[in-house]
């Protein structure tokens, strides 16, 4: 096992038991705090490839801007310490049938075929490349990306707004 | 690179329209103020230019924005259905009382629509992985907002909160299973997919389970069993006229999208041209047995479940359920008979649902309720706008001397063709059941006495005009139906291959 093996495991590691608490944690707070540490174990993948540009929004905008907007929520939500998560179990064995059915079939995909990889390249500044290709290439995705953003707003607004004269 | 983007630009004319009229909306409700129609008109204005310059690109055949969008015949039909629906229901809406009622939120409900017909011009085009995901994502996103307008109701907020839920999951599995996709072909577009497939085989199992997985998003947005289950309740809370929107544009686009990643990804691309018209699969895999699979699944239940229904909006959540049904055989046979079969039935549909939304919505309008008891001596009340009722559900029914019958006339033609003889007689035994719950209606307005209030209910002169704009075409092109056929049959080509 090289190192570059065994640090890929370890945050693979850090990734999927953190996304764990935050499915099976009960607590709104543990799953947000659980949910840093995915972020940061998905941005250590992003390092691994080499993809430095990723890795530092990834840092930014999941950990930096949502996660603590999302902790922000949680907290100035009154009496959030309060909150009964109703998540409960039904039909387990049908649920654990198809589920490790799937799993099975997923896991022997990833397991069987080859996947169509490239040789590593050297390692390089990615940024100004990724800009170019917003510019270029993926100029439209880039924009409707933007058009997406803005339904949102109005969306957003719509819903929040209180009204007066209603 | 620069010429190439502004040669793009100029063929991107109605999504670059749409989106001007999208920031126009904002600002004029900005200026105007409330309580004033003015954007429902400004929306109107930009979705009557974008389809006209979508008319415009007709014969085009290329792909834009290095291979993102194609602008080809096929795309433009598709963009001239969902800007004709687009437009009438912002005709809808000016004499909806949901809509009327809330005219303080009109300019978020116009801006919403805007974004939503734009979202579908792009899923008409898109032959990229990225460009369809992000096309979904524009068109779902407006679309659960519109679902939760009314907010006073609190069965509309119900409704959207279904329809993300249900949303966010499918995309979430659609998007696994492009992960999967990619990781097989190294490609995005549509075209380099079947290029990686024609060249060397992959791992069938692998690539089975992506087609399944983006099956859920498409069966999602075309509200396909066993992904339909938000449709009753959000066609239920939504307003009407975002109901019938949904009903036939977003349908539209999701079959367009569907049609397209199918064909362009997975049919061997030599075969394609052959003067039969018959489609081979690459590789040997047959996605089309899934979509029959689907497609009785579909139909079946959407038919059974609609007989007991009460409420009329439900019905035709549920008719629009099985409609999709009728619709994916055309997909089963791999041609382009059935793909053209296709494209005439939406035509036909686009008139006879939204004509049918529309007497629902008068009516409800009138009544305040969708209740089928509430149409009990409608007859009597209001006789013409029964009558349109009782010919837009014999059309829905497929009987002639309508349009539906067209329609389905075609698909059936397309189906015996192909030797899909078990498929073309479950779609038969579908639409005799279809009969059942359409005459329900029927029998209640014209051979049942109106229970209590026995007015007769009179309808505007606008009202009325825009009844007869829907219910004309589904009787002409019952009769005269070869210039339906023939744009149907120019519209299949799909750039790139042929």
């Amino acid at each position: 096992m090289d190192l570059f093996t065994i640090v890929f495991y370890f945050l693979a590691i850090i990734t999927l038991g953190a996304g764990a608490v935050v499915v099976f944690s009960r607590n709104i707070i543990h799953a947000a705090f659980a949910l840093l540490f995915a972020f940061f174990g998905v941005a250590g993948l992003y390092v691994l490839l080499m993809a430095d540009f990723i890795a530092i929004t990834q840092l930014m905008i999941y950990v930096g801007g949502i996660l603590v907007l999302v902790l922000f929520g949680v907290m100035l939500t009154s009496q959030v310490l309060d909150v009964q998560m109703k998540s409960g179990t039904i039909q387990t064995f049908p649920a654990v049938l198809v589920v490790s059915a799937l799993a099975g079939t997923l896991v022997g995909i990833f397991w069987s075929t080859p996947w169509k990889t490239t040789a590593a390249a050297p390692m390089e500044v990615t940024a100004a490349k990724i800009g170019e290709m917003l510019l270029t290439s993926y100029l439209l995705p880039f924009e409707i990306a933007s058009v997406v953003l803005l339904a949102a707003l109005i969306g957003a607004a719509l819903i929040a707004r209180r009204e007066k004269n209603a | 690179m620069v010429e190439q983007l502004l040669q793009s630009l100029s063929r991107f004319l109605p999504e670059t329209t749409l989106t001007v009229a999208l920031c126009s909306t904002v600002v004029v409700s900005l200026f105007l103020g409330r309580k004033s129609q003015a954007t429902l008109f400004v929306a109107l204005a930009g979705l009557v230019l974008a389809t006209w310059f979508s008319f415009d690109q007709m014969g085009v055949s290329e792909t834009i924005f290095s291979g993102m969008v194609a602008v080809d015949p096929f795309s433009v039909f598709f963009k001239l259905l969902v800007g004709l629906s687009a437009i009438l229901i912002l005709l809808f809406s000016l004499y909806s009382s949901e809509v009327q009622s809330t005219l303080h939120r009109a300019g978020e409900y116009s801006a919403l629509i805007l974004a939503m017909a734009l979202g579908m011009f792009l899923m008409a085009g898109a032959s990229n992985l990225l460009m369809m995901v992000l096309a979904i994502e524009l068109t779902s996103l407006s679309s659960y907002i519109l679902a939760g307008y009314t907010r006073e109701a609190s069965d509309s907020s119900e409704a959207s909160l279904k329809y993300i839920i249900y949303g966010a999951v499918s995309t979430g599995v659609m998007l696994y299973g492009i992960s999967i996709l990619y990781g097989l072909t190294g490609a995005t577009d549509f075209y380099g997919i079947n290029r990686a497939l024609t060249e060397e085989s992959v791992n069938s199992v692998a690539l089975l389970v992506s087609i399944i997985m983006i099956l859920v998003g498409f069966g999602y947005k075309i509200s396909a069993v066993p992904f339909h289950f938000w449709t009753p309740d959000v066609y239920e809370g939504a307003p009407i006229t975002i109901t019938a929107f949904l009903s036939v544009a977003s349908k539209a686009a999701g079959f367009a999208l569907m049609m397209r990643f199918f064909k362009v990804s997975f049919i061997d691309a030599n075969a394609v041209g052959l003067p039969t018209g018959v489609w081979t699969s690459l590789q040997g895999f047959e996605w089309n047995k899934i979509v029959a699979i689907l497609s009785v699944l579909t139909m079946t239940l959407g038919n059974l479940v609609a007989v007991w229904q009460n409420n009329l909006k439900r019905l035709l959540a549920y008719s629009s359920i099985a409609h999709a049904g009728y619709m994916l055989m055309g997909v089963v046979v791999l041609s382009d008979k059935g793909l053209a079969a296709v494209l005439i039935y939406f035509m036909v549909y686009l008139f006879m649902n939204l004509g049918a939304f529309y007497v629902v919505m008068l009516v409800a309008n009138k009544t305040g309720s969708e209740d089928i008891d509430s149409y009990k001596g409608l007859g009597h009340r209001s006789p013409l706008v029964s009558v349109a009722m009782v010919i837009f559900f014999i059309s829905l029914a497929g009987l002639p001397p309508t349009a539906g019958f067209i329609g389905k006339l075609f698909l059936f033609a397309a189906l015996l063709d192909a030797t899909w003889i078990w498929l073309a007689v479950v779609g038969a035994l579908n639409s005799v059941v279809s009969l059942y719950y359409y005459v329900r209606v029927v029998r209640n307005m014209f051979l049942r006495d109106p229970e209590g209030n026995a007015e007769p209910i009179l309808f505007s002169t606008p009202q009325l005009a825009i009844v007869m704009l829907l219910l004309l075409p589904t009787l002409f092109f019952g009769l005269f139906y070869s210039p339906m056929v023939e744009l149907a049959n120019a519209s299949v080509m799909m750039f790139g291959i042929r």
